[in-house]
């Protein structure tokens, strides 16, 4: 199941956001989760995903309570809280199991979004780690002249100027510098881009795709028949 | 012919700082150039010049023309540009742009629309000569300094360009380091006949395998030539004599005192041969190089 | 001055980077760090800072433990100098920024301006008191990076390759700062790969390699060719290698250029007279 391409990885996770949608009942719903926890007890992403399901696990319960509170029923609360339960673990899913740049990758060969956003979107990604040393960094060089975060709230905050400033100096400075060597690298040029990573749909993508097909089918009929 | 040309070339940045000052340079198809001067002469200046990225990129005032194996830079797109010119910035680590070690390494050639078959040999093979084999499937963010600046340096390595520009491309390295990364340009100059560019502090790195200096000195071109002659300028005008390799520097004094001429070292073993077949009376010394 | 005690130290559980390593400073030291990439030389001059916290072992700064105090505080003893100084600048003149430190430690303000004063006096910064930090050359950032430091009257300066990325002119005057304040009694630790700066200044030289101090002892040891230099990622200078190639002719291991060249004149002026037409140019 983790080999299927990209593409259909995130053809599932929408599919199965919008089953959340289309399943009005809480055996329905209820179902849905315990298939999805099924899916990633079988291809081995459970123990990854652990800390993130059990967050949500929290933020749905509150959801649940909010609700009740506010005044809808307890079955209603308790259905939209796993609606939103159900949407978040294909999100979760997807995340665990498809890397970004190969989600990005499919974004540019399969759905034809032009390069330039797509790479926008890994260079991003780059950033993120790059921006977490530097911010190290940057403490680490102002501790060592007295910098502290010990005192009270606002004290810190106002002391974080001294890491903020040179922080998102070096930001735009890489941003820019990075800008202009992808162009030095042939980014941006006139000829077909290829891509390294494989992304195509094999026959097995095909038979997810069939079977996500008609279980959605199925649903909608269904809807519409209870209507 | 020359890979790079320079006629009369001036170069203003917008903020009206001037660069470069009246450039008229040829460095020969095949070379091994080294860029020397102090910091703020215009050395980075000079290979984002050849790279395109000035003016195309940080706009300014030009004159003059920079032609690149045989495209003029004022005409030629970027990305044109980067078909013939490999660049290595002094910033190595904003260059590299993709997550993985073997996606940066492959950025490039994907840009130029190679086959994925190629790219996956081509990236294997870049990686093992830059002393990175084994780290392909490593996050960017996770290496040091030292493996950032051999990535950065394999990732233009894998596109084989004609020209080849370093600035600073060892700076982040042990002095083992650099002297694998030299050696190894000066293979891919002989073997392949790539014209290498590099901008370097430290020439004592370079001598060995150096055959064409250009000094720069506030945006002009204070010498250029083979390395014996501008060292041997740079001594006789008292110009950035600070920069001279401690090998030439006791090659240059033993001259002035009346003990020379000596030849033109490029390496302590030259030195040896030649001072050990002086002293002891026999003819052992290197020839004057060509 | 300083001690390292039976330091362990690693960046993940199982691998320890540092093992059980001991080390003495004494005042008025002129150390210099080398050693591979990787090897553990920054992770070293950390552990001294506070900016790492050893696995076990003990930190002591003039006999008081100082072991996990963190770097804010280790800041009054110790002066530390960072590779890259756009990292720390964030204030609009060069001595605004140098006066961050004494603030930070709460200097009194007649204080904080004695001390600005007299460290743009030792790192050359008079005249730019003024000027904005950011739009200097690199070795000018560097020097006032040494002042911020250097402002808070620390003991003991260490400099992470404070020379890379800068011309030989740079390099020189950053040098002759370092030496200047040395003289006065500072404390120096340096790190570079740099082997010129090595046979030149440093008093004491450390090599950190096999999860430790692979060699803790005076430059002239160091190259006397019993070391495994290659695989301590070092190289053997380019005179001492010279003076070394010609030692069976009687020559001295030197370290200086001009020193090598005092000692070989007379043996060529001798070796030219038994050939009369190696003299005839």
């Amino acid at each position: 199941m983790n080999r299927i391409a990209p593409l259909t990885k995130l053809m599932a996770t929408l599919a199965l956001s919008l089953w959340a949608l289309l399943l009005a009942s809480l055996t329905g719903l209820g179902i849905l989760l315990l298939v999805q926890l099924l899916l990633l007890l079988v291809t081995g992403t459970l123990k990854k995903t652990s800390t993130a399901l059990r967050g949500l696990s929290l933020v749905a319960l509150s959801l649940v309570g909010l609700q009740y509170l506010l005044g809808s029923t307890l079955e209603e609360s308790i259905n939209s809280g796993l609606r939103m339960l159900d949407m978040a673990t294909a999100f979760i899913w997807l995340l665990a199991t498809a890397r970004p740049q190969d989600l990005s990758s499919a974004l540019v060969q399969q759905c034809r979004v032009a390069p330039e956003y797509a790479f926008m979107f890994t260079t991003a990604l780059r950033f993120i780690p790059d921006f977490f040393a530097e911010s190290q960094a940057v403490q680490e060089a102002q501790a060592c002249r007295g910098y502290s975060t010990r005192g009270n709230r606002l004290k810190a905050l106002l002391a974080y100027l001294a890491v903020v400033k040179p922080l998102v100096l070096k930001a735009v400075n890489r941003s820019e510098t990075m800008a202009m060597s992808m162009e030095m690298r042939g980014f941006g040029g006139n000829g077909p881009r290829s891509f390294s990573t494989s992304v195509a749909l094999v026959n097995r993508d095909y038979a997810v795709l069939a079977a996500l097909t008609s279980v959605t089918v199925g649903l909608v009929l269904l809807k519409l028949k209870f209507f | 012919m020359p890979a790079i040309t320079f006629q009369d070339f001036s170069y203003q940045y917008p903020s009206g700082q001037a660069a470069l000052e009246n450039i008229e340079l040829q460095i020969p198809e095949g070379s091994f150039t080294v860029v020397a001067g102090p910091s703020g002469a215009g050395k980075t200046t000079l290979c984002l010049a050849i790279a395109g990225v000035v003016p195309h990129y940080h706009g300014g005032r030009v004159a003059g023309r920079v032609t690149v194996a045989g495209l003029d830079t004022r005409i030629a797109g970027l990305a044109q540009m980067a078909e013939r010119v490999g660049t290595v910035m002094e910033d190595y680590e904003s260059q590299l742009v993709c997550l993985t070690v073997e996606e940066d390494v492959a950025f490039g050639l994907e840009n130029r629309g190679m086959a994925s078959k190629d790219i996956m040999i081509r990236v294997k093979e870049v990686l093992q000569l830059t002393g990175l084999e084994g780290r392909g499937k490593l996050e960017v963010s996770a290496l040091s300094g030292g493996q950032k600046q051999r990535l950065a340096i394999a990732g233009v390595l894998a596109v084989q360009p004609a020209v080849l520009v370093l600035d600073e491309a060892t700076s982040a390295l042990d002095p083992e380091g650099a002297a694998d990364i030299y050696r190894l340009l000066y293979q891919l100059n002989r073997q392949q006949g790539m014209t290498v560019v590099v901008v370097e502090h430290d020439l004592a790195k370079v001598l060995p395998y150096a055959d064409q200096f250009l000094l720069l000195q506030d945006g002009k071109l204070a010498e250029a030539g083979k390395p014996a002659m501008v060292l041997t300028q740079m001594r006789q005008h008292r110009v950035f004599t600070e920069a001279l390799p401690p090998l030439w520097r006791l090659k240059l004094g033993l001259e002035e005192s009346g003990c020379g001429p000596l030849g033109d070292w490029r390496d302590e073993s030259d030195a040896v041969a030649e001072l050990t077949g002086r002293i002891t009376g026999r003819e052992m010394g290197v020839k004057e190089s060509a | 001055m300083l001690d390292l005690q039976r330091i362990c130290f690693g960046y993940s559980n199982n691998i320890m980077l540092l093992k059980e390593l001991n080390l003495h400073i004494s005042a008025g030291e002129f150390i210099v760090v080398a050693g591979r990439n990787g090897s553990g030389k920054t992770t070293l001059t950390k552990l001294m800072m506070g900016l790492l916290k050893p696995t076990t072992g003990h930190v002591l700064f003039e006999g008081e433990d100082v072991t996990g105090q963190g770097a804010d505080r280790m800041a009054r003893h110790v002066g530390y100098v960072f590779q890259n100084p756009d990292r720390q600048m964030f204030r609009d003149t060069v001595g605004q920024e140098v006066a961050y430190g004494p603030e930070q430690l709460g200097f009194e303000t007649a204080a904080t301006a004695a001390a600005v004063e007299e460290a743009l006096r030792l790192t050359d910064l008079t005249d730019l008191a003024g000027v904005y930090p950011r739009t200097l050359s690199k070795g000018r950032k560097q020097r006032v990076a040494i002042a911020s430091a250097l402002a808070m009257k620390p003991r003991l300066l260490i400099l992470d390759e404070p020379t890379s990325g800068q011309d030989a002119g740079q390099r020189e005057q950053l040098l002759s700062v370092m030496t200047r304040l040395n003289r006065q009694g500072m404390t120096i630790m340096l790190v570079t790969h740099d082997m010129e700066i090595l046979t030149r200044y440093a008093s004491r030289v450390l090599v950190v390699g096999d999860a430790g101090l692979a060699f803790d002892g005076m430059v002239e040891t160091l190259f006397n060719g019993d070391y495994p230099l290659a695989q301590w990622g070092l190289s053997e200078p380019a005179i001492v290698k010279i003076s070394r190639g010609l030692s069976a002719l009687g020559v001295a291991t030197v370290f200086a250029a001009e020193e090598l060249q005092k000692n070989i004149q007379p043996l060529l002026r001798k070796g030219d007279g038994h050939e009369p037409h190696s003299t005839a140019h």
